[in-house]
């Protein structure tokens, strides 16, 4: 089966997605050790994990709902936004707890990780060739 | 609990955060995803492109949820 253009959006998507991702990490651990030592690089790898996980779960749903029946479609994407803020929830409700954590510099590295992965959506669906048609 | 003290609740005000972040963003997907899926029954032959308009409506609405339930991290 031969690639239309909206597999290679996608394609494209997720792996900037994971280049942000990394950034996310490198940029977050050197600035979290500064802003809180050894709890600002958990925070900062923490917060890259959740950028890899929620940057790629919405795309993915709607690259493999798209091959679905409209149905299956409309399930896999609502359903993987709902586990993605039953799961959202949970982690908060783990790391809310941990003692060696700074809760500034995850939420920093989560907001860094929505903007960037919105700018990215955004920049992909102006500038990329959208068929009409997929083959 | 008597009338005088019917206001006195005890527990996390951000767990009235987490819902207040969540019913807006998830108002705001169910019409995306309502609103494309009336599209494609209309105009099947446009799937692909209106699949591709949703993502981005998703992503944009989807990031008003994640932002504020991560807020208590800095209000806290």
């Amino acid at each position: 089966m031969s690639a239309n253009s909206s597999d290679q959006l996608f394609v494209k998507a997720l792996r900037l997605s994971a280049i942000l991702a990394l950034a996310i990490a490198l940029i977050g651990t050197v600035a979290g050790y500064f802003a809180a030592a050894e709890a600002g690089i958990f925070a900062a790898l923490t917060g890259a994990a959740v950028s890899v996980v929620f940057g790629s779960m919405t795309t993915l749903s709607i690259w493999l709902g798209g091959k679905l029946p409209l149905n299956g479609f409309y399930g896999l994407v609502l359903g993987g936004w709902l586990l993605k803020i039953v799961l959202f929830a949970v982690l908060l409700f783990v790391l809310q707890g941990a003692t060696n954590f700074s809760g500034p510099v995850f939420f920093f590295a989560v907001v860094s990780s929505v903007l960037g992965n919105l700018a990215i959506d955004s920049w992909l669906v102006l500038t990329g060739k959208i068929p009409t048609i997929n083959n | 609990m008597d009338a005088v003290n019917i206001a006195e609740l005890s527990g996390n005000i951000a767990v009235v955060g987490y819902g207040l972040a969540a019913i807006g963003p998830g108002i705001g997907v169910g019409l995306v995803v309502s609103k494309t899926i009336e599209s494609i029954a209309r105009q099947p032959e446009l799937a692909g492109r209106l699949q591709v308009t949703m993502w981005l409506g998703i992503a944009f609405t989807e990031a008003l949820a994640l932002i504020g339930l991560a807020t208590p991290f800095i209000f806290a």
